[in-house]
């Protein structure tokens, strides 16, 4: 009985992509995207998924490699080597010079080549004119298995990183009160240290730990590649076979033994004293991770509060003349996560009072539902922002790369946003009730020197 | 396609605003653009930060809605509507669902026909926008650039920073702002431009209708044209405990349409044209690992605006890194680009020039402006086929015409009494040669 469904999968795939290799896939389907587009999903037997999305409005395509792994999965000591490896994938491979990598991209046309490290993933990216695949495939194929991790360029990127370090961090007071923040709300998980690094342990990391890295993470059952723009499936699954379907996912097994959080017993506080000329309010609340049923709840909670210029913190805070700007929101993380407010004080105003009337207004949706011309409105923000944030190839292809690593699929990703229609007063106040409360509570205040 | 062509013909026969919209279904929402094509170039001598003061009033209030009213209609709709000010456009940046349509339009034409300017608003945007000043010095390179600009031309406008000054946004009066709005929002300086999930005989009638309620003034603001300055000269924006610098230098630029613009784009490319291949990312990142990103570019106007490099170094490496920088672009001068890095520049830039207008969005952003500098229609579009006759010699020649090694302003923010002297000696003057300022300055 089981049986009968793949055999009825390797004929379709027979009949849909006839240029296909069969015996190289393990599975594939075709999923509902936004309206009537699909997501046409393969999975190699390597462990590789690969995700394509058709749009044939204009001769392009976006290609991004995303990998399950990200600062998180450093250990202690390390911190930071998810992210500096990061720019390693840019140097000398086994068949191709320093350099060429770009260069062979630049020449070919590509727009926005870029990577990118956050706690949770670490993702490639780039835009190329439709003639381009099988240039990228072979390219992103060859740096994912033959990259060359030499001492003298892992030094030199080591210099780079740490003038990204200087720039994000160290002379930044956003910056600084960001790691503050992380460091401050957890205390055993490896969300507390700042996805760049620290200073001492970027200094002391050699080319062996990359290489080491790069054995145990860079491999096709840890990689997604998603494709979005002017390609036809078939091509894409011909190519990924080509250039991916040898690889093995060998090697080194990854353990990820992140240590659990431990729940927070009272609330905890800290004052900064930097460069700057107003204060600044950066409070968090512990929230459970993006799968957790109440992220829905959780994007309506934060247009209720500060999306649009009629939300509750933006009229109390922004209007009364105690804020410039209010933004709150929830970090869709893989694990337990944060939900938080950022404050920007007018001249002369302290982030206290900033604090006190986010809980002042916390409170009083808990005592009440939001009106039900409330929640429309938030709604109606909600859906704008979703759509907003895939109105192009890039954008499509990130919000698929970013939800199948930190939702475990993009469906799940979708369902987030499908949800929301359903979100009622009664969810909203019982969120706020359940975790916005005073022992779950991180403050973090800048202040000027 | 024939019946656009009439549409478009019959809209500018009644208005003379310019008016153009790409459908656009893929998902439901539309983006609009209303723009007139002046900006901080406007503002006027001891109100610097008016332009950009008027276009968020617009949204604070007409004559029948109260600000917090207009808030409510506008999330209420799903919608979002911001101002951008430009040196030489203001636009209001519009986006609504595209079922919420007709709710938008309308009320975005009463905010632009009936602005009311209330007394109590712009009491609150002062404070707002000079805390705003103050937000913005905590960002280096925020400080850096502006002080840049307003080194780089003096007094001319270009180097007047958007939100102005804290001491001029305290002396704006009602009078002042609805008189530039008089000035601005006329029939002959608007500019509607979208894309999106609508039909564009409806956007179309729309902007038809907005247009022609607007006054008719044909004076336009004429931007006049900056000079670089007399020699290199150098401004240490001081601010403490710095562990890292920001240098912006650069000289006055060449116009678009300048038969010398597209040779220099390609030779430009090749020295810091945001590649990784560029000289300036591969000698001060690559190599030496100086800076985490090191480019340079143009900045475009009705007038030459700026050509201009950018980088980032750790304070210990910032002398060295700017001496450097200002040797290669001796070097660059002197013996040019060579046919190899041409040939790459070239290929890559043709190839690339498709994504400049492979999405609605962008193209809309193109005519946006084009319409406001004054380019030819299709100008962004155009890149390509401008570059592919381009030549090695026309390339160097331009840019031995063009760049001026000797004239170049310099701003770098650091930390002054650890920088000073081994910067002075970078770029070869005195020290007390070297301007330091505060970074409060205004």
């Amino acid at each position: 009985m089981k049986k009968l469904p793949h055999i009825l999968l390797l004929i379709l795939s027979v009949g849909v992509f006839g240029c296909a290799t069969p015996s190289l896939l393990s599975k594939q389907e075709k999923i509902p995207f936004i309206g009537s587009s699909t997501v046409t999903q393969f999975n190699l037997k390597n462990g590789l998924t690969v995700l394509v999305l058709e749009d044939h409005s204009s001769p392009t395509f976006s290609y991004q490699t995303w990998f399950r792994v990200g600062s998180k999965n450093e250990t202690p000591g390390y911190t930071g080597l998810a992210h500096l490896f990061e720019h390693m994938m840019f140097k000398e491979t086994k068949n191709l010079k320093p350099g060429e990598f770009d260069r062979t991209l630049e020449k070919a046309g590509a727009e926005g080549e870029n990577a990118f490290t956050s706690r949770d993933y670490t993702a490639y990216v780039q835009e190329l004119p439709s003639d381009k695949l099988e240039l990228i495939a072979k390219l992103e194929a060859e740096r994912m298995t033959q990259l060359i991790v030499n001492q003298k360029a892992f030094k030199t990127e080591t210099e780079v990183v740490q003038n990204e370090r200087r720039y994000r961090n160290e002379n930044s007071p956003e910056g600084k009160m960001y790691q503050e923040l992380f460091e401050t709300a957890y205390t055993k998980h490896s969300y507390r240290w700042p996805v760049i690094g620290y200073q001492k342990d970027l200094d002391q990391m050699n080319a062996k730990d990359a290489s080491s890295f790069y054995k145990k993470f860079y491999k096709p059952s840890e990689a997604i590649i998603v494709v979005v723009g002017d390609v036809k499936p078939s091509k894409v699954l011909r190519l990924v076979d080509k250039y991916y379907g040898k690889i093995t996912s060998n090697g080194q097994k990854r353990n990820d033994s992140i240590t659990k959080e431990p729940q927070q017993k009272r609330v905890r506080r800290k004052t900064l004293r930097l460069g700057l000329q107003i204060e600044k309010l950066y409070m968090v609340y512990h929230v459970p991770e993006v799968t957790h049923e109440d992220t829905a709840a959780f994007e309506v909670l934060q247009a209720l509060l500060s999306d649009g210029k009629s939300s509750r913190l933006t009229r109390s805070l922004v209007d009364t003349g105690i804020c410039t700007s209010i933004s709150s929101g929830a970090f869709h993380n893989q694990d337990p996560s944060l939900f938080g407010f950022f404050a920007d004080m007018q001249k002369n105003k302290k982030a206290s009072v900033a604090e006190s009337v986010i809980l002042r207004e916390l409170k009083r949706l808990t005592r009440n539902k939001p009106t039900e011309n409330e929640l429309e409105r938030a709604k109606n923000i909600v859906e704008f922002n979703f759509l907003n944030s895939i109105a192009s190839n890039s954008k499509k292809s990130r919000f698929l790369g970013r939800y199948h690593v930190v939702a475990n699929n993009f469906q799940n990703g979708l369902n987030i946003y499908k949800n929301v229609k359903t979100v009622s007063g009664g969810d909203i106040q019982k969120v706020v009730k359940k975790y916005f409360n005073r022992n779950n509570r991180v403050v973090i205040k800048g202040i000027p020197k | 396609m024939r019946y656009l062509i009439l549409l478009f013909i019959c809209l500018n026969s009644v208005s003379a605003a310019e008016v153009s919209f790409e459908r656009d279904t893929s998902i439901p929402l539309v983006y609009l653009n209303i723009a007139v094509k002046t900006g901080v170039v406007a503002d006027p001598k001891g109100k610097q930060g008016l332009t950009n003061f008027l276009g968020e009033m617009l949204l604070r209030g007409t004559k029948s809605k109260s600000k917090q009213q207009i808030d409510l209609a506008f999330d209420q709709m799903g919608a979002t509507l911001e101002t951008e000010t430009r040196a030489e456009s203001l636009i209001l940046r519009g986006a609504v669902l595209s079922s919420k349509l007709d709710s938008f339009l309308s009320l975005l034409e009463e905010l632009i026909i009936q602005p009311s300017f209330p007394s109590k608003e712009i009491k609150k945007l002062k404070k707002e926008i000079i805390s705003e000043i103050l937000e913005n010095l905590s960002e280096d390179k925020t400080v850096a650039k502006n002080k840049f600009y307003r080194f780089l031309f003096d007094n001319h406008p270009y180097g007047n920073s958007i939100l102005g000054k804290q001491s001029n946004i305290k002396k704006i009066k009602r009078a002042d702002i609805k008189k530039h709005y008089l000035n601005l929002f006329t029939n002959e300086q608007l500019i509607i431009v979208g894309t999106g999930d609508a039909s564009e005989k409806k956007l179309t009638m729309w902007a038809n209708s907005l247009s022609q309620k607007l006054p008719s003034n044909s004076q336009v603001n004429q931007v006049t044209l900056p000079s670089n300055s007399k020699t290199t000269r150098l401004q240490i924006i001081d601010k403490g405990d710095r562990t890292q610098t920001q240098i912006y230098g650069g000289q006055v630029g060449v116009h678009m349409t300048s038969p010398e613009f597209f040779p220099l784009y390609v030779a430009n490319h090749v020295f810091g044209g945001g590649s990784f291949s560029a000289r300036l990312m591969t000698e001060i990142r690559v190599k030496r690992g100086w800076s985490y990103g090191a480019y340079s570019w143009f900045k475009h106007g009705t007038m030459p605006r700026s050509w201009q490099f950018w980088l980032f170094p750790a304070s210990k490496y910032t002398p060295e890194a700017l001496s450097h920088t200002l040797n290669m672009i001796k070097e660059l001068r002197e013996n040019g680009i060579t046919e190899k890095e041409f040939n790459f520049a070239k290929q890559s830039l043709i190839n690339s020039a498709g994504f400049k207008y492979n999405t609605p969005k962008k193209r809309a952003e193109n005519i946006l402006i084009e319409k406001t500098l004054n380019l030819p229609e299709g100008f962004m579009k155009s890149f390509g086929e401008k570059i592919k006759p381009i030549t090695l010699e026309q390339a160097n020649s331009a840019l031995k015409r063009f760049l001026n090694p000797n004239k170049l302003s310099i701003v770098v923010l650091g930390t002054a009494k650890d920088l000073k002297e081994d910067l002075a000696k970078a770029i070869g003057v005195s020290p007390n040669k070297v301007k330091v300022v505060p970074y409060t300055k205004e």
